[in-house]
């Protein structure tokens, strides 16, 4: 089930991307709606994070091209903002929440700009967003695991961008923060922002998103939630385990259920 | 002025470039580099003194500095391109250059006048012995003079391209995300570690260069929690030892450069006794003493 529309803010053609002559996705084709929170589901190894990387040009296709906004990603790279896997840096680092979100102003400006007014007062609503405002002074090795994801998503905030690529922004996070981000995409989503979030959970996904990006190598989905989400496309997704097959036979049990609603 | 202000404010002024630089390169998990660096410019070393036929200073950082570029790309293709661990990358690069370079020297051979023990070991005692001198008037050693220069290039470098190599530093990808040129930052660094170490182990040998590039910075790396403060305490660090080295070694009558790089060892070491009684205080602080209830 591949939906195309018309005017896509996301499209992907053809896109290829080998490490050591294994693909890590493969002709991938699709095309993505403006304004709305996406999922892009799919098992570990299956590309997810490699998908995010070359929309984002951080890893070079060996095939196809990507089009953001209707351009090359060169053209728009400053309405784009990409937040990495969590565990991809080293939080030991020597910085403070303060410094990270900064990052994300200086990312703006060119070389030997330095942060004027308006900067420090975006990264203190930045902060504020996440509720990390009282942590901005402290050591980012002094955090939580979901204190350094909402910093993550403070320094994605502070780039002011339109479209938000995020990898696994709820991975190792609990229940409380989940809620959380997830009122704060919803509010993005209402700015008319674009968000495209990998996410690991089943259960949670139907209340998530609107439309659903399924992919293990191969593209086997992309559509809106209601169409996507499916025992066939899930299996095909998630392949034959024994655990996954339960999961999914669980998940359509309670989708005869009315869903949840908050 | 004495010689003994010289070689100490030569060894300052190493101290300073190397723990400066040093800093990024114990952040990026790459301080070995500045040991494969600083063997793998000799060939670059040999051929700039073959061309220009003199021990001049200038085509011999040249020199240095192409190599050690060159010793960059190519561990950074054997890592990225050919996919071999970077510890591998790193020791199979610099063995190879550094040989070719011992080769050329043979081959040469006394054509040269390239001193293999002055390369490795240099001898900062010697430094007061080259003075340069303008219309008769002594302005100290040479020494002093490159590597100052070279310091100054750096810290301006440094604060130009401050929030790059900040950003390239702890996230790469999302760096390369927003437009900036990851790879370019990674030679801008390297570039400035291969000057920076090739005028420095001119006078003080290899083996201070890598203690003086890891040492402070990893000590700085211990109690500080914020960048700037890192480095700024790593150049204290890298200063206050060459100093105290220095006295160290006229009192014990012993080597210079091995005075100061145990005296960096023994920093290091303090430092760690330091930051884990403090850690342990803090945790009995607010842990349940034993008069809490049970
Ligand atoms: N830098 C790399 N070099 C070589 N192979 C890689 C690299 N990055 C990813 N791969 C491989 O590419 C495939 C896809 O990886 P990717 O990280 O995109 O998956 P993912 O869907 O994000 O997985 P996860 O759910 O575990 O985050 C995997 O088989 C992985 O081993
Ligand atoms: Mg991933």
């Amino acid at each position: 089930m591949i939906k195309e529309i018309k005017e896509p803010v996301i499209e992907v053609h053809n896109l290829t991307v080998v490490y050591d002559r294994k693909p890590a996705i493969w002709n991938i084709d699709f095309t993505l709606p403006k304004g709305q929170i996406i999922g892009v589901m799919g098992p570990n190894g299956s590309g997810k994070s490699t998908l995010l990387k070359a929309i984002m040009g951080v890893v070079n296709a060996n095939t196809g091209w990507v089009k953001v906004a209707g351009e090359d990603i060169e053209g728009v790279r400053k309405r784009v903002s990409y937040v990495p896997q969590r565990q991809s840096v080293d939080w030991d680092f020597p910085a403070t929440v303060w410094d990270v979100v900064a990052m994300g102003r200086f990312a703006l400006k060119g070389v030997f700009k330095k942060l004027n007014a308006d900067d420090r007062s975006v990264i203190e609503e930045s902060l504020k967003k996440v509720n990390m405002y009282t942590f901005a002074n402290r050591q980012i090795s002094q955090l939580s695991g979901g204190q350094q994801q909402r910093a993550f998503l403070a320094r994605a905030l502070a780039q002011e961008a339109d479209i938000y690529l995020m990898d696994e922004p709820f991975a190792g996070v609990d229940a409380s923060t989940e809620e959380a981000i997830v009122q704060l995409l919803k509010q993005m989503k209402k700015e008319g922002k674009t968000l495209l979030v990998v996410h690991h959970d089943l259960h949670t996904a139907q209340n998530y998103f609107e439309w659903l990006v399924l992919l293990n190598t191969r593209l086997v989905a992309s559509g809106p939630l209601t169409e996507v989400f499916d025992t066939a496309l899930l299996e095909d997704t998630y392949g034959g385990t024994l655990t996954t097959l339960t999961k999914v036979a669980e998940l359509l049990d309670k989708n005869d259920m009315p869903m949840r609603h908050k | 002025m004495s010689s003994d202000f010289w070689i100490i404010l030569t060894a300052c002024l190493v101290a300073a470039l190397n723990a400066l630089l040093g800093s990024f390169l114990v952040l990026r998990r790459m301080a070995m580099i500045g040991d494969a660096i600083s063997h793998a410019v000799l060939p670059g070393i040999v051929i700039a003194y073959f061309l220009s036929q003199s021990r001049a200073t200038l085509p011999m950082l040249v020199g240095a500095a192409a190599t050690g570029l060159l010793v960059t790309a190519l561990i950074e293709f054997l890592n990225r391109k050919v996919k071999l661990q970077s510890d591998a990358s790193i020791g199979i690069s610099f063995t190879f250059l550094f040989a070719v370079g011992v080769i050329m020297i043979s081959y040469f051979g006394t054509n040269i006048d390239l001193d293999q023990e002055c390369v490795l070991y240099g001898e900062i005692a010697y430094v007061p012995m080259y003075n340069i001198a303008v219309g008769g008037m002594d302005l100290g050693p040479r020494q002093v003079w490159i590597v100052g220069s070279v310091l100054l290039f750096s810290i301006v470098s440094v604060i130009w391209g401050y929030n790059r190599l900040a950003v390239t530093t702890f996230d790469p990808e999302f760096a390369a995300s927003v437009g900036i040129n990851v790879v370019f930052w990674q030679f801008f660094l390297m570039g400035g570690v291969s000057l920076s170490t090739v005028v420095s182990f001119e006078s003080v040998g290899a083996v201070l260069v890598i203690a003086l590039l890891v040492g402070p910075a990893a000590t700085a790396y211990l109690i500080t929690n914020r960048l700037t403060p890192m480095i700024v305490m790593a150049i204290i660090a890298g200063v206050m030892a060459s100093v105290i080295g220095y006295y160290l070694a006229k009192y014990l009558n012993a080597s210079i450069a091995g005075a100061i790089s145990v005296v960096i060892g023994i920093q290091f070491a303090i430092t760690i006794v330091i930051v884990s009684i403090r850690r342990r205080y803090n945790r009995l602080k607010y842990e349940p003493s034993q008069n809490a209830p049970v």
